[in-house]
């Protein structure tokens, strides 16, 4: 071991410990009974493991509810974005055609816009169609995000296929629908896993939208059902709501783990902000 | 980047029309298009064009229940531009997106650096935890920063009390002054934004040649001046893109500062995206945060142009 080694090595500990403490806190917090929570002095490792707060979490009057709500909208803001998305992303790598680079551009720009310039806009407009409170508002207002950002995602594993492949199905007699669906698609297959996993995240951590658009209790989605959990006798049940953190937050962690190679591209068109 | 099919015949003939009847032109794409083309109009272009359109009127609450409202030109703008608030909002959106990139990116360009020295174990070890501060989801993240900080029991109030610099510290009320809600903010946002910046520029550096790292050395370059003289000149256009998405994210944020601030106290950490929140949704001036929008649109737009050139220079295939 090389004194240089032995320094970064030394540095890289005390990083993560400094980075990683937050979460370890939020896990800590969540395992530990009400009496052990609420002390003068920290208490750093939960000696008195429960799971009660998890218990108190998942008892929540809307938290059911508001699961279903997640569950539906983010699904079919998933299957919405890949299926509509998988066809503009092979027109916009296989093809070449006027206009490609421009809507290439808007895809991208999109991804820029404040958030308020959408929500504005769609909360009168949904307003006005009856909209607010409904599924059907909240996948629309996911989509404006997910979708441009499943194309410019999937149209970067399109390109990945050799022209070979093409090619050789071209010569072979298929026409150009049997090539998307029999070659080009089921070889994008992981592309569209990954794409799935950016679309589901975006979706299913979004607050501002569903806290803006449902406007009540039983038609929150899990963000709102997180930051309203207090509890209305004693202010904030911390253990409960670093409970709840945790549930919600370890499907995005296990993904993001999955996905950890594509992260990097997927991120250059703000499919997940940092 | 890969390459895209070289040439029209490879990939844009449809159907093998005879060739009598000349080429007409493969309507493939438009057909793959259309869907998504209809979806994005829909919930993207109609909005914009209908934010642009309710700035130039009074839509107000009282429009969300009678459904009328007044064209009134540039009332709104004007309104605007004359407005205090609007203009400490604004600047405290610049400076502290300026804190906060700064913070990340110094932050960022640090680890990545650091990630190049470790080999193994600690190599993994820190792009996990890497991976695991990035993964939160920030409603989850700043519901933690409130536990952390919070007065009375918070671990970040014991910890400062146990260094006995500070005086007693054990009931600091981070929310209750705007230095301390800010330090509180800027912290949860630069713990989230590394991971990102870290693994993105070290995905680049890990590419530059060692042949130059190691000529500079036998030159008698000190380490510092290695990174400054090679390293970074490797690093630039990946430096550039995420500078520039990283301010146009923190002049964005938004769930962080309403979580743990609402813009509080008073006005004080009220930055734009929450100005504009509270003007639309609180008080629900439409009209009025439709103006502020369509202004703060327009400032990321040109940011959004530089963006994209950037990304198509370093190589990005369009």
């Amino acid at each position: 071991m090389s004194r240089s080694r032995w320094k970064a090595n030394t540095l890289a500990a005390i990083f993560c410990l400094v980075w990683i403490f937050p979460v370890y806190w939020m896990i800590n917090s969540a395992f530990k009974p009400r009496a052990d929570l609420l002390t003068t002095t920290p208490k750093f490792l939960p000696t008195h493991p429960t799971l009660d707060n998890f218990v108190t979490a998942v008892t929540q009057e809307n938290f059911l509810t508001n699961l279903r709500n997640s569950v539906i909208v983010v699904a079919a803001t998933v299957v919405l974005s890949i299926a509509v998305g998988i066809f503009a992303a092979a027109a916009l790598s296989r093809f070449r055609f006027a206009g490609r680079r421009a809507i290439l551009v808007v895809i991208l720009a999109v991804q820029m816009l404040p958030g308020t310039a959408l929500l504005i806009p769609m909360f009168a407009l949904f307003n006005t169609a009856n909209l607010l409170g409904t599924y059907y508002g909240l996948i629309l207002a996911y989509l404006a995000t997910t979708l441009p950002f499943s194309i410019w995602v999937m149209r970067g594993f399109f390109v990945a296929i050799p022209v070979e492949i093409e090619e050789a199905a071209r010569i072979d007699g298929a026409g150009t629908w049997r090539i998307l669906f029999s070659v080009l698609f089921p070889l994008v297959a992981p592309g569209v896993i990954a794409t799935s996993i950016f679309a589901f995240i975006a979706a299913w951590n979004d607050y501002l939208v569903a806290y803006t658009f449902m406007q009540d209790q039983s038609h929150y989605t899990l963000p709102v059902w997180l930051a309203s959990f207090t509890n209305p006798t004693s202010g904030t049940d911390y253990g409960g709501q670093m409970a709840a953190s945790v549930l919600f937050a370890l499907p995005v962690v296990v993904f993001f783990l999955i996905i950890q190679r594509n992260l990097v591209s997927g991120m250059s068109a703000g499919a997940v902000k940092g | 980047m890969t390459t895209e099919t070289p040439s029209k015949a490879t990939s844009s003939t449809a159907a093998p029309a005879p060739r009598a009847r000349g080429r007409r032109p493969d309507l493939t794409p438009l057909w793959l298009l259309t869907p998504a083309g209809l979806v994005i109009v829909l919930v993207t272009v109609l909005p914009i064009i209908y934010l642009v359109y309710t700035s130039f009127t009074d839509y107000n609450q009282r429009t969300l229940f009678t459904g009328e409202f007044r064209y009134t030109g540039f009332e709104q703008y004007t309104t605007l531009l004359g407005s205090s608030a609007f203009w400490k909002s604004l600047l405290r959106t610049v400076l502290f997106t300026a804190a906060m990139v700064i913070g990340s990116m110094v932050i960022g360009m640090g680890v990545s650096h650091l990630l190049t020295r470790l080999r193994g174990f600690w190599r993994y070890t820190t792009t996990v935890v890497l991976i695991m501060a990035w993964a939160m989801p920030n409603v989850a993240s700043s519901l933690v920063w409130n536990w952390l900080f919070q007065p009375g029991y918070g671990v970040v109030n014991w910890g400062l009390d146990q260094m006995r610099v500070f005086g007693d510290t054990s009931s600091l009320n981070w929310a209750g002054d705007p230095a301390h809600a800010y330090t509180a903010i800027w912290l949860l946002i630069v713990w989230q934004a590394v991971p990102f910046i870290a693994l993105t520029l070290n995905a680049a550096e890990e590419q530059v040649p060692s042949e130059y790292l190691e000529a500079a050395r036998l030159d008698g370059a000190g380490e510092f001046t290695v990174y400054r003289v090679i390293t970074l000149n490797f690093l630039k256009p990946t430096l550039l893109l995420v500078t520039i998405l990283s301010v146009i994210w923190d002049y964005n944020v938004f769930n962080q500062i309403w979580l743990i601030s609402q813009g509080g106290p008073g006005d004080s950490t009220s930055t734009l995206g929450v100005f504009t929140y509270k003007t639309a949704f609180v008080g629900f001036e439409i009209g009025q945060g439709a103006a502020i929008s369509v202004v703060t649109t327009l400032m990321l737009l040109g940011l959004t142009a530089f963006y994209i050139r950037s990304l198509l220079k370093s190589g990005e295939d369009l």
